[in-house]
């Protein structure tokens, strides 16, 4: 395991983006990332990773078929060109115009994610498009009309038989094609990679804004992944009713508590928190600069000499973001293997 | 000669020693077999026969309820062999449905011939295949017993009507597994002397009380409706659960 896993590591510096492998078995694909990223959490275990498994997942990601009325695709809230976050839309239209109350969250790097959702109410991958393809205010849909729609399709079904070798379509083959997609939006291309691989440079504004966010960002928004999956209130919860992890664990210490969202393609998945409710980058440094309010469940580390809130100088704002618009992966989000 | 013949005598009894010996129940091999388990449903103190669809009065709230839907699982069963060890049955996951043809009856195959003492069950779904991704058979998402939102089993699910309810009706989906509020529940029954052999099924009967659930919770007028893990699911599948009891064995 040691030796493949230097092996792999090794791999990793030569071919940054994924790819399908010719050299064992044709069919099968390989995860690729940097070796400066964590073990994912997920490794498909049971569910194995061939190219007609994602090339599937990516087909029925971009079907309406999943949905009620055949209207609305995994793709409709999740555009790759917006790191597969919705198109610059705080709240998500669903099925008959019907709104959704959270933003549509980036699927990026999802085989690191510990939980799904914002309130982080989904514990795994695999059935974390079952969640989307039910609610009455997205998709709608039933899985076992799924099942039957897909089944009634010659293509898709001959595609099942060839992906899984069962006569039947189950659910599990449906979340297993759609994980292998999902788990393989992997972005590790932005200049911010480019730099950490030594292939690129910081100019002078990205390398204060840099170390800014060394010392004003990082507790909640470690590299390389630029989250640590945790759950806390930005003081943003307060404006809305939706009171996020508390509905899952129904502790009083979780009310208006979201999970850290990763920062990488920031840039593109504007607008910004659980609610969108923030438009763009600059008045999110606003917020956490000057605007939050003060409540009981607010993140302790908020809070700078007492008062809540992480000061930053407009100049200091301007840098920060110079060095967020790094983490944004053209690579990614122009891939031809992820593109309908 | 006279040796030839004590021989055959010899090996005449031999013979029939050995096979003697072969119809004796503590060295025949019995051959693999199905065991089921059927769950009989009673409501109330005065055990009525329950069925859908039909109005019963609950006799500590004196509400009358008509459930259309009582579903729930039951996992990880083991038997006890005569000899003390267990058997696991593999995969063993099965949702109890009194709205399918069938549905009370769980059919545990290719259960390894012999004698049998005890047997064992989950009422719930394990931790651990709460936490495992997709799955299929009884543990399929598309069964409708597990939540999108929070994942985990709904381990219990029933719905229904009832004029104590502001809103004319009732639902409880019930379930979680984690802290204190874990509702998977493990049980053991003593079954005197269970067989199987072959062909010849072996049934387990055993008797659920829906009445249970509200053995100490909130009467439909309080609560009518839930739809998540904690404090009320643990308390109401508690009951529920604790009146399960075993009847009889067909061997």
């Amino acid at each position: 395991m040691k030796t493949y896993g230097i092996i792999k590591k090794t791999l990793l510096f030569f071919g940054l983006t994924v790819f399908f492998s010719c050299q064992e078995d044709r069919d099968t694909l390989q995860m690729r990332y940097p070796g400066y990223f964590p073990e994912p959490v997920y490794t498909f275990g049971n569910n194995k990773l061939t190219s007609e498994g994602f090339l599937l997942g990516k087909k029925l990601f971009y079907d309406p078929i999943l949905s009620k009325d055949s209207t609305i695709s995994c793709a409709s809230c999740h555009a790759q060109e917006h790191a597969f976050a919705d198109h610059g839309t705080a709240l998500s239209v669903g099925i008959g115009g019907k709104m959704g109350s959270r933003n549509s969250p980036a699927i990026v790097n999802a085989a690191w994610q510990t939980s799904f959702m914002w309130d982080g109410g989904i514990n795994h991958i695999e059935i974390m498009s079952f969640a989307p393809i039910t609610n009455e205010v997205e998709m709608a849909e039933d899985m076992n009309h799924i099942i039957q729609k897909l089944s009634r399709n010659e293509k898709y079904k001959s595609s099942f038989q060839a992906v899984f070798g069962k006569p039947i379509i189950e659910s599990q083959q449906v979340f297993y094609a759609l994980t292998q997609y999902m788990a393989m939006l992997i972005s590790d291309d932005s200049k911010y990679d480019r730099v950490k691989q030594g292939k690129s440079a910081y100019n002078e504004e990205e390398s204060v804004g840099y170390s800014l966010f060394i010392q004003k960002c990082v507790t909640c928004h470690p590299e390389p992944l630029f989250t640590d999956y945790s759950f806390r209130n930005t003081g943003i919860g307060s404006k809305s009713n939706d009171t996020g992890r508390y509905k899952i664990t129904l502790d009083d210490r979780d009310v208006h508590k979201f999970k850290v969202p990763s920062l990488r393609n920031v840039a593109l998945t504007y607008p910004y928190m659980h609610d969108g409710s923030i438009r763009n980058l600059r008045s999110v440094l606003d917020h956490y600069s000057e605007g939050i309010r003060e409540s009981d469940q607010l993140d302790p580390s908020l809070y700078k000499n007492g008062k809540p809130g992480i000061f930053l100088t407009e100049d200091e704002k301007d840098k920060l973001i110079s060095f967020l618009n790094t983490l944004t992966d053209f690579t990614f989000t122009t891939n031809p293997l992820f593109a309908k | 000669m006279k040796f030839n013949l004590l021989a055959i005598i010899t090996l005449f009894i031999s013979v029939l020693s050995f096979t003697s010996c072969t119809e004796d129940d503590e060295h025949k091999t019995l051959a693999a077999g199905e065991v089921s388990i059927e769950f009989d449903h009673v409501f109330g103190s005065n055990q009525l026969p329950f069925t859908l669809n039909t109005e019963f009065t609950h006799p500590r709230l004196s509400e009358k309820m008509t459930f259309s839907m009582f579903r729930y699982y039951v996992s990880n069963v083991r038997l006890k062999k005569r000899d003390g060890t267990w058997y696991s049955v593999p995969e063993s996951y099965y949702i109890v449905d009194l709205g399918v043809n069938d549905g009370t009856h769980l059919h545990l195959e290719n259960i390894p011939g012999g004698e049998y003492t005890d047997i064992e069950m989950m009422f719930g779904v394990d931790s651990l295949r709460n936490v495992s991704g997709a799955q299929t058979g009884a543990l399929d998402p598309a069964k409708g017993m597990f939540w999108s939102w929070n994942s985990g089993y709904i381990m219990l699910k029933t719905e229904g009507t009832s004029p104590s309810s502001s809103d004319g009706s009732f639902a409880f989906h019930l379930g979680g597994f984690k802290g204190a509020n874990a509702v998977p529940t493990v049980k053991s029954y003593s079954l005197g002397k269970l067989v199987v052999d072959g062909d010849r099924e072996a049934e387990i009967h055993m008797v659920a009380n829906p009445a249970r659930l509200w053995h100490e919770a909130d009467g439909l007028a309080v609560r009518s409706k839930t739809h998540m893990p904690g404090a009320v699911a643990k308390q109401m599948t508690g009951t529920f659960y604790d009146g399960i009891v075993f009847d009889h064995i067909h061997n």
